[in-house]
């Protein structure tokens, strides 16, 4: 019993549902014996992973979808010993380092030797080298992507890499320039209302077009998070309605709550609270810069219009900060300690023009 | 050797004179604040007042030539030579019973009470072991050899050997057949033979073995090293064994945390005595009961009379440190040495005629302030201002005592600030620079840096609170984060091999909140169903 999005994703190239002239220029790349290394770059949810998959089976065969994960463990310089997860076939090995934190660059680099080193067996498969998929690739570290230059040149002959990422601009130039970019864009709505469709279709339900429209309003054109959302909707109420209640991601309703309890007290206790709010979202692990990002759309949606414009301001700011310290948390509240500080003031002025 | 003694003396102290002439002193004038350097200066012409030179001169020369010979009661050696020193003259000032003692009457009682312990069971159990610790010149050792010779027992000191050198089997040859033994064994065999058998010059037959000066090998081994000496101590030793350690702030070197584990402790029963660090008013009455053993007929050649402020000074300075105020006290009442310069400190006390006094130190000498994470925490959080509006506690002393571990200070920081201020426009203005700080502080290409972020932190922390909230408030520490993946058996095997491609920051982002609603609605279809199949 698996998800619907994994049971319904497509394994070809041929049969994915939108990109598909790009599918076809991934198969022409298939059809060569050599192969770059490659960089699939795209926001979340938009299928680059399956494009992978996809473009594996092209090249090796339905041998890749044998999957077996593995748990790895690594040494660190400084003798820590750390476990990273990862899933692969006789073909590939997919690995997320960013799990690693900030050892990802032992991670890389042992990986890397690890699978490299070592010949493919069987020497009748199409390919001499074997391939290694690095997702999230943007999470690494400076360090670990520099090393992962070096050994993306050393090992050439033996393995080649495909990443994953959600925006190039993390990624170094050295890296960016070796790689062969491929740019996986979001589907638009009418192309997810139509996946929906038939994913519904194969289980025997029927869908309005009504609540596929609001499935996809609520998922920010994220087809994995659509898909998701529609199956847990399916779970709440069997035969769907036009206007039946789509469930949300928790810590988005969590973020709104914290955005709500802003706007109503600007006093430091407050914040205080504010900040063990932060603190809850950050151990479970939500990406500082998505609290960053969902705070600041709140709360600019739930403020008045003169006040907007600084917001977004000291927002850049600080995000920018956020990227070069390595406390989060301090340029969260930096944040929100600022609009609480520019939403007083513009009550007191508020209440000041009433007076008048 | 006398004569070379006393070149060294004269030229060591004539340096001295030149800076610490009145003179000098109003031409640099003091860092702080011109009211503070004003006093200096005030103090030093009052002290001068004594001298039949009232009037300061413009001659740095003649200054210092008049200070040389500073006091006009004893006048007799002007020109004459400065004294020659005692090599020991520690020991005309050591105590002699206990209640000469510095050390806090409780403290001596403890000490005592062991004593009288080991007394009763020394048919039966004469390995006693006991612990002294405190802070350096917290009066340890002298308590210790003042009560032993009050019990009768002669004290028998380990010393590390500077080498262990052993003779081979040849003897007397010198080429270099000799090796060098291991100290642990020369150690051991201390401690059992030196509590059996008494030495051929004594007469006294109770011994107590001492160990202060503890061998390197203990620390860089295993604590079960020591475990087992101590437990062969306690089974062949005959005599009551005392080992003294000095506090330490860091862990690593702390002796009595690394050697002494509780565990330890209770299995041989060892006593442990803490010292504190000497009281200012029991200090104030040694420097006096000190001065007076000065006057006694046979020191009156060497010594003179110190100010009042210098010994005042001085007792400040040691911060609860006797041997460090001794030495100070020595070297500042030498005949023919002028009077140490003092320095205002910017630290009110409140004495009984409930007027603020200025406290002052020496200028030169002295032990530095140590400061805890917590005092400085408060001074950061709390920040005090003097009059003029000048900070109390400078940013500059507070970020150089921790500049060692600038991160965890300002972590320490920002965990604490908060309930500490009263208004949300100052909090802003302190996160803000705490966010520059661990930019700052990130940056690990230049090392100036990191200091520049802990300044900033501490300054814009204690500029922005305009009026800190005053009161009680618990320190808390920085939190760790800590990400734990959150998917529970069913969720993983909902998603199958799949599972392990996915990193915790996807998973709770993308995932969890609904993969947690289609896992619970499966596990409850399951359970409707033949378990036979659910273990499939």
């Amino acid at each position: 019993m698996a998800l619907w999005v994994d049971k319904y994703r497509p394994r070809e190239l041929s049969k994915l549902d939108f990109h598909k002239e790009q599918a076809e220029n991934l198969r022409n790349l298939c059809k060569q014996s050599d192969f770059p290394h490659l960089m699939f770059y795209g926001p979340s949810g938009a299928g680059k992973k399956t494009r992978i998959m996809c473009l594996l089976r092209e090249m090796y065969g339905s041998g890749v979808e044998r999957l077996r994960s593995e748990t790895m463990t690594f040494t660190t310089p400084s003798n820590r010993k750390i476990e990273v997860m990862t899933v692969s076939s006789n073909y590939h090995l997919e690995v997320n380092p960013s799990d690693a934190g900030m050892y990802d660059r032992t991670v890389v680099i042992d990986l890397i030797k690890q699978v490299a080193q070592t010949h493919q067996i069987e020497i009748s498969g199409q390919r001499e080298f074997k391939v290694i998929v690095i997702s999230e690739g943007d999470e690494l570290t400076k360090d670990a992507q520099h090393a992962l230059r070096r050994t993306m040149e050393k090992y050439v002959a033996t393995c080649r890499i495909i990443i994953s990422v959600n925006s190039t601009s993390r990624i170094i130039p050295a890296i960016r320039s070796r790689c062969l970019g491929i740019r996986v864009a979001a589907p638009n709505e009418t192309e997810i209302v139509s996946i929906l469709q038939s994913t519904c279709k194969r289980e025997g339900l029927a869908l309005p077009v009504e609540l596929a429209k609001r499935v996809v309003d609520k998922s920010e054109r994220n087809l994995r998070r659509a898909l998701l959302m529609l199956e847990a909707a399916k779970v709440a109420k069997a035969p769907f309605t036009a206007n039946q209640e789509i469930p949300d991601l928790d810590w988005q309703v969590f973020l709104r709550e914290t955005a709500a309890q802003i706007i109503s007290e600007q006093t430091p206790g407050k914040l205080e609270k504010i900040r063990e709010r932060l603190y809850e979202l950050l151990t479970q692990g939500v990406p500082p810069n998505l609290i960053f990002r969902g705070l600041v759309e709140q709360l600019v949606n739930n403020c008045d219009m003169s006040i907007k414009a600084k917001t977004l301001e000291f927002a850049t700011e600080y995000e920018h900060r956020m990227q070069s310290g390595a406390k989060h948390i301090f340029h969260l509240e930096a944040f929100v300690a600022q609009f609480m500080n520019i939403y007083k003031k513009f009550l007191s002025e508020l209440v000041m023009t009433d007076d008048f | 050797m006398s004569a070379r003694k006393k070149t060294w003396v004269r030229c060591a102290f004539s340096e001295m004179n030149l800076t610490a002439s009145p003179v000098t002193s109003e031409a640099t004038p003091a860092k702080r604040t011109r009211s503070a350097s004003n006093v200096t200066t005030r103090v030093s012409r009052s002290q001068s007042g004594n001298t039949p030179k009232s009037t300061p001169t413009k001659i740095p020369a003649v200054e210092s030539v008049d200070l040389t010979a500073i006091d006009d009661d004893q006048d007799a050696d002007i020109t004459g030579p400065p004294p020659e020193v005692r090599e020991n003259w520690m020991d005309s000032f050591a105590p002699a019973t206990s209640e000469d003692l510095a050390v806090h009457p409780k403290k001596i009682g403890e000490l005592r009470d062991w004593l009288r312990h080991c007394e009763v069971v020394r048919k039966k159990f004469p390995a006693q072991m006991c612990l002294l610790t405190g802070p350096t010149g917290a009066g340890k050792t002298a308590t210790l050899r003042c009560l032993a010779k009050e019990f009768g027992f002669q004290v028998q000191e380990w010393i590390n050997p500077v080498d262990c050198e052993v003779v081979n089997a040849l003897g007397d040859q010198p080429s270099g057949a000799s090796y060098v033994g291991s100290h642990l064994e020369a150690f051991k065999s201390f401690l059992l033979r030196a509590s059996r058998y008494k030495s051929l010059l004594d007469s006294q037959n109770k011994r107590l073995l001492l160990v202060e000066d503890f061998p390197n090998v203990l620390l860089s081994d295993k604590e079960a090293n020591f475990e087992e000496l101590l437990d062969e101590y306690s089974t062949y030793g005959k005599s009551p064994l005392v080992f003294i350690v000095a506090d330490s702030k860091s862990r690593g070197l702390n002796i009595s945390y690394r050697l002494f584990p509780d565990q330890l402790k209770a299995k041989h029963r060892i006593e442990h005595i803490s010292f504190n660090a000497i009281a200012s008013t029991i200090m104030q009455k040694s420097m006096k009961s000190f001065c007076s053993i000065m006057q006694q007929p046979q020191n009156k050649a060497t010594y003179k009379m110190p100010s009042s402020a210098v010994v005042d000074s001085i007792v400040v300075g040691a911060q609860g440190d006797i041997r460090n105020a001794l030495i100070n006290l020595h070297l500042s009442s030498l005949k023919g040495v002028a009077s140490m310069p003092t320095k205002q400190l910017n630290v009110g006390v409140a004495t009984k005629g409930r007027k603020k006094k200025m406290q002052s130190t020496l200028n030169s000498i002295g032990r530095d302030e140590s400061i805890t994470l917590m005092h400085a925490l408060g001074r950061v959080l709390n920040p005090k201002f003097n009059e003029d509006k000048s900070m109390l506690h400078s940013p500059e002393e507070l970020t150089e005592a921790f500049n060692t571990e600038p991160r965890n200070f300002v972590n320490f920081i920002h965990a604490n600030y908060l309930p500490h201020f009263r208004d949300i426009e100052e909090v802003v203005t302190a996160i803000n620079d705490l966010g520059l700080s661990d930019a700052m502080l990130n940056e690990y290409r230049d090392d100036a840096l990191s200091v520049m972020g802990l300044n900033l932190a501490i300054r814009g922390v204690m500029l922005a609170n305009s009026s800190p909230v005053s009161g009680w408030m618990p320190v808390r520490g920085p939190k760790r984060i800590n990400i734990q993946s959150q998917a529970s058996l069913a969720e993983q095997r909902l998603l199958g091999v799949g599972f392990a491609g996915i990193s915790m920051t996807l998973y709770t982002t993308e995932y969890s909140s609904l993969v947690k609603c289609i896992a619970s609605k499966h596990s409850e279809d399951k359970s409707s169903q033949s378990k036979d199949s659910f273990l499939n």
